[in-house]
């Protein structure tokens, strides 16, 4: 698994240093990283660990302080925040620990409309909207707005949202951590399934152990270096780590 | 980012606070209507102050002796040739008077006034406020006509009525002073105006005959078309060369300088208006976007440009200002056409008399004005909105997903 083409992301020698008014706070130190296509990586560690910077890093949100970040073998650095702004809109799709739909829309719209931003075409996008909601079984709620939802069901709206658009790569940054541990079972399956269905990259952060299980790779950071990266073996229930 | 998704999301915002937005509609509603009835009532009080100036005695442009209007006497006077109006290309005038004016004094058994005595030849008039004025008894016959018009108020300060006779002094052609009786044939009424205390008409040819003279000290024109003054003014100084050659701007400086102010005042109340509610405008965006921070950084982070940021909180404003506009713009319109039947000012008609206007005042809306209001409000709406977008746009999308 070497190779720009076949990894749809990888950091060399990233280090990202906030500086703070009293002491300049290393939240990733040197770290090199590669993911290949296809593959359902967790990122676990504790709080302060560095998971949601390089989340953050990886997603084109954030610009690395030492290194380079590679997404789908395009470099990040250097390019300017519109260059930024449509990398993130075709290539990566994001699901965030609140769900941060948008209120005013309903669910569908709130899939749909990154298609409009994308431009594609109305007949296209009503299609490929109608796609995501069934993969995420949501049809029947299409019509509701966010707040009409429950947390789990407004998560499966992210989660449409961020698979609509056909994304190389699927960030999401605790996507449980709103959930109750029902939901999020059903939230990890679902993801589980469209890795395996559709071969979606999927990269998240998370301390939760629920979410663990379903990855096929864990990297556990501390204090901003990987300290242990172990392949999981498929369909692994259950794990003993905390 | 495409218009349509722009609007919908603009126009949702717009929904989502209806109370606040409601509010500062209807404080949009308001001012623009204010500023168009306003508006509309000042252009009313234009129209009466630049009829007035026209109708009475002055017209369009007025030929006059030099130093006629410093000193008015029979001697500041001029032959009129016969083919005077051969100078000028034909169908520019609707009318012309010439006329004979002196100062004079009237006197009855119960009092003394001076006035303006003034030799018309009655079918001329036309041109003037005297075409269709008011009359009780007759009007002059023609120019040789040796009675006279007195208007109502000064009748009845001087306590006489058709058919009496009054004595009026003046100057001769040769410095003398000449006095003759004159009988009443009517007396005018120009709806309480300040004129009719100043003019007497009688026949031009009468009153030349007493002063013992040809000439005439004013020829007065009404043009079909106000836009042509420069073109027959030049014309008419080319012909009457060593005369003056004057408009009504010129000859009536108060009412021209009451149309500048006019036009300042409406400009300043819709600056004020508009200024206050401007700041407000933004306000109520920098409170609807401030709130929304975290849904415009998702939105960002999701890979909407930050110029599509900006495009919908302008947008936003912009369609505030424009159901705004439209409704204050109506609003004020029907308040025009409720007023229609004008203001009665006839409670302070004294003093507004004075000022050249009418006792009834009509609000006037021209289209331009509405089209500029309207304009103008827009671009103060999408003014209002760059400061709030420029603050939101500034928050990086890590930052604002963090609030
Ligand atoms: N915007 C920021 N400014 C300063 N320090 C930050 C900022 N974001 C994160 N950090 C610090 O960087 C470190 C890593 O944070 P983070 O990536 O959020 O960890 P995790 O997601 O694993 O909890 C922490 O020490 C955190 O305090
Ligand atoms: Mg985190």
């Amino acid at each position: 698994m070497s190779g720009e083409e076949q990894s749809v992301v990888r950091c060399v020698g990233v280090s990202r240093i906030y500086e703070q008014a009293a002491a300049p706070v290393r939240a990733l130190r040197n770290l090199d990283f590669e993911m290949a296509r296809g593959d359902f990586v967790s990122l676990v560690g504790p709080s302060g660990s560095g998971k949601s910077t390089l989340l953050n890093l990886i997603g084109g949100l954030d610009q690395a302080t030492e290194g380079e970040v590679f997404v789908d073998g395009v470099a990040l650095t250097g390019l300017n925040q519109t260059r930024l702004a449509d990398m993130r809109l075709h290539k990566i799709g994001f699901v965030f620990q609140s769900y941060n739909l948008i209120p005013v829309l309903s669910a569908r719209e709130n899939v749909e409309f990154i298609l409009q931003l994308q431009g594609v075409r109305s007949a296209v996008r009503t299609q490929r909207t109608s796609e995501a909601l069934a993969a995420l079984a949501i049809e029947a709620l299409a019509h509701r707005r966010p707040a009409e939802l429950s947390g789990g069901q407004q998560q499966r709206v992210a989660i449409a949202r961020a698979i609509v658009t056909n994304p190389v790569l699927l960030l999401a940054d605790e996507p449980s951590a709103n959930l109750d541990s029902a939901a999020t079972g059903e939230l990890l399956k679902l993801l589980r399934r469209l890795n395996d269905e559709r071969g979606l990259s999927i990269l998240t952060a998370t301390h939760d152990p629920l979410v663990m299980r379903y990855a096929k790779r864990r990297m556990r950071l501390r204090d901003g270096a990987i300290v242990k990266d172990s392949a999981l073996s498929p369909g692994t229930a259950t794990d003993p780590m905390p | 980012m495409p218009l349509k998704l722009l609007l919908q999301l603009s126009g949702r915002n717009i929904l989502r606070h209806r109370r606040r937005n409601g509010m500062m509609l209807a404080a949009l509603v308001v001012a623009v209507a204010s500023v168009v009835l306003m508006n509309g009532l000042i252009r009313g009080m234009q129209r009466d102050m630049a009829d007035m100036a026209v109708d009475n005695l002055v017209g369009h442009v007025k030929v006059l002796a030099p130093g006629y209007r410093d000193d008015p006497g029979v001697q500041r006077s001029f032959a009129l040739a016969a083919d005077w109006r051969s100078a000028l290309a034909p169908g520019l005038l609707e009318g012309w008077a010439a006329r004979l004016q002196v100062p004079a004094v009237v006197i009855s058994e119960r009092g003394t006034r001076g006035v303006r005595l003034v030799g018309v030849h009655p079918v001329r008039e036309a041109v003037s406020f005297l075409g269709d004025v008011e009359m009780a008894g007759e009007f002059l016959q023609d120019a040789g006509d040796g009675r006279i018009l007195v208007g109502r108020a000064l009748a009845e300060q001087l306590e006489t009525a058709v058919g009496r006779r009054l004595v009026i002094i003046t100057e001769g052609v040769d410095g003398r002073s000449r006095e003759a009786g004159f009988r009443i044939a009517g007396l005018y009424d120009a709806d309480g105006t300040a004129l009719e205390r100043a003019f007497v008409f009688t026949g031009v040819e009468a009153l030349q005959k007493m002063l013992g003279t040809e000439a005439v000290t004013e020829l007065s024109m009404r043009l079909h078309e106000e836009s042509q003054l420069p073109q027959v003014k030049a014309a008419l100084a080319a012909s009457f060369a060593g005369l003056d050659v004057l408009d009504w701007r010129e000859l009536q400086p108060q009412a021209a300088a009451m149309f500048v102010y006019a036009d300042a005042a409406i400009f300043i109340w819709f600056l004020v208006m508009m200024g206050a509610l401007a700041f407000g405008l933004m306000n109520t965006l920098i409170t609807s976007i401030m709130e929304r921070v975290r849904e415009l950084g998702m939105l960002r982070a999701l890979g909407l440009r930050g110029r599509s940021v900006v495009a919908q909180v302008v947008l936003e404003s912009s369609l505030l200002m424009l159901i705004g506009v439209a409704a204050g713009v109506v609003l004020g319109w029907l308040l025009a056409q409720a007023l229609g039947e004008g203001i009665d000012l006839s409670l302070w008609a004294e003093g507004v008399e004075s000022f050249g206007m009418r006792a009834v005042l009509r609000p006037i809306l021209l289209v331009e004005d509405v089209v500029l209001i309207a304009a103008l409000s827009l671009v103060l709406g999408v003014a209002a909105s760059l400061y709030p977008a420029w603050r939101v746009v500034r928050i990086k999308p890590l930052e604002a997903l963090g609030r």
